[in-house]
């Protein structure tokens, strides 16, 4: 099963902005491309560093440690070292919170 | 389309997973000197050399080549690309056909002609299977001797100091990496290397290295002697051209103009071993990470028949000890340095500039404003001192517009 977490306020990632949350454990970095919202697994597939801390442009962030890019929409690895994707999320703003939807083992 | 990639590292890996992530479905050869699938180089100086990450890192899964239709020649020398013939004849005789190559052979320690070189125990670094000797060397020793301070000696002098093991490094200048960063920051290297307990001799070249059965001492031109249990070399790499044959290389590398190209249409050199003329720091041959995987994708894009001058600022990294060193870009000389952050600290960026012009960043322990840099290095701006030594001006406000 999955369960929406709620993580923030609304409004908490601005336009152009990168953050990264623990969600249940998990380091989830949420990216604001021109006012939508994605969420993706914020540790890089080549040598797990955040990528929250890395830059944005566009939809595509770049990893501050090895330069390794990914496409924040779909998770796809499309420059520098990495092959593997990141996860991507779902994510929401609801009711006045920024909310990630987590899977939940049973 | 017939391609051939010659060379089995990162540049030529690159090549191929573009050339195929992007749609090319004709023929793909791959050759490589080594046994091994291309793997990243850079941890052989330090998780892989330390014993931390105990399997290579391969660019692509072993399976991944034959499964995209890659041929693959694996352990086996090219010897000559044929111009006239369109043909790389292989060690063995084998032949292959091309339409297009492209020369990924890279660059190979340089081994001067200095007396007991070949000794055991005196080691260069380069290759998976060097890693795997010196970390078997380093395993049984309490000292290591290290023949120059460039990146590679700087990493390893880390990771052994890391393992254990006392280190002097003889350095020929006045400080680490002199040549390349001058004495104010090269200086900042050796203070972290002083602080980790390494002896340098700065000012020294080796002159023999002596040994009954294998490496004892080392002979400095100042007339020391310093023991050791082993001794490792890195004063840099001379490119592995030769598969170019003399129409196309020289000792300085493979010359390719700014789209990677070489004199023989089709033909192209990327990574270590091209001689690059870049459009903006002119002719340079550099031996980096991310630029071999830039140039293999811009190579790759050219055979798709998008042609691309590569013009990337160039970029790298060097971890040692708990500090993280980048640095952009490409200057052999500067006339002013702009430093945001304190040296002293060693948590800084320093501009080098020449005329005004950004020409290379360094980094130490500062994160994101090395590589936020690149497109003001690429555009050759003009940026004001005084927004690159405030700390909380952020250098994308600087950036050219795009397009």
């Amino acid at each position: 099963m999955s369960d929406w977490v709620e993580v923030a306020s609304v409004g908490d990632v601005a336009e152009g902005e990168l953050r990264s949350y623990t969600v249940l454990d998990r380091a989830v970095a949420v990216a604001n491309v021109e006012g939508d919202l994605h969420a993706f697994e914020d540790t890089c597939t080549h040598q797990g560093c955040s990528l929250s801390e890395g830059d944005l442009d566009g939809t595509i962030v770049e990893c501050p440690c090895h330069g390794g890019r990914f496409d924040v929409t779909t998770g796809e690895a499309v420059g520098g070292p990495p092959v593997d994707p990141v996860d991507v999320l779902d994510v929401r703003e609801e009711e006045g919170s920024l909310q990630i939807r987590i899977r939940v083992d049973e | 389309m017939d391609v051939v990639v010659v060379g089995g590292g990162l540049a030529a890996a690159s090549t191929i997973g573009t050339l195929r992530g992007e749609g090319f479905d004709g023929r793909l050869v791959l050759i490589g000197e080594e046994s091994l699938p291309p793997y990243e180089r850079p941890p052989l100086s330090k998780e892989y050399l330390r014993g931390e990450d105990a399997e290579l890192r391969l660019v692509r899964p072993p399976d991944w080549y034959a499964d995209n239709g890659v041929e693959t020649r694996f352990g086996v020398r090219a010897e000559r690309l044929l111009a006239r013939e369109r043909e790389i004849r292989l060690q063995g005789g084998e032949r292959i056909g091309f339409d297009a190559a492209v020369i990924a052979t890279g660059s190979r320690p340089r081994r001067p002609p200095i007396p007991g070189l070949e000794l055991d125990g005196v080691f260069d670094l380069r290759s998976a299977r060097d890693a795997d000797r010196l970390r078997a060397a380093a395993a049984r020793a309490s000292s290591a001797v290290l023949v120059g301070m460039g990146f590679i000696g700087a990493e390893v002098a880390a990771s052994f100091r890391q393992m254990g093991l006392d280190v002097t490094v003889v350095e020929a200048f006045a400080t680490p990496l002199e040549r390349v960063l001058g004495p104010v920051l090269g200086g900042a290297i050796g203070a972290l290397h002083r602080d980790h307990g390494v002896e340098m001799v700065f000012g020294e070249v080796a002159e023999r290295f002596e040994g009954v059965d294998r490496f004892e001492a080392l002979v400095t031109s100042g007339g020391r002697r310093i023991e050791g249990d082993l001794a490792v070399v890195g004063i840099g790499v001379e490119p592995a051209s030769e598969v170019a044959g003399p129409d196309l290389g020289t000792e300085g590398g493979i010359p390719v103009d700014a789209a990677l190209a070489t004199a023989v249409p089709g033909v192209y050199a990327i990574g270590d071993v091209a001689l690059h003329d870049h459009p903006v720091f002119g002719p340079v041959r550099v031996e980096h990470f991310d630029k071999a995987i830039k140039q293999g994708e811009t190579v790759a894009r050219t055979l798709l028949g998008r042609r691309q001058v590569f013009d990337d600022a160039h970029w790298f990294w060097s971890d040692q000890y708990d500090s993280q060193i980048q640095m952009s870009g490409f200057a052999t000389e500067w006339d002013d340095m702009v430093v945001r952050g304190s040296i002293r600290e060693r948590s800084f960026a320093a501009f080098l500039l020449k005329d005004g012009v950004l020409r290379s960043t360094f980094t130490m322990n500062w994160k994101l404003d090395c590589r936020r840099s690149m497109p003001l290095i690429e555009a050759q701006a003009r940026p004001d001192p005084r927004a690159l030594a405030d700390p909380d001006v952020d250098l994308r406000r600087l950036h050219p517009p795009k397009g």
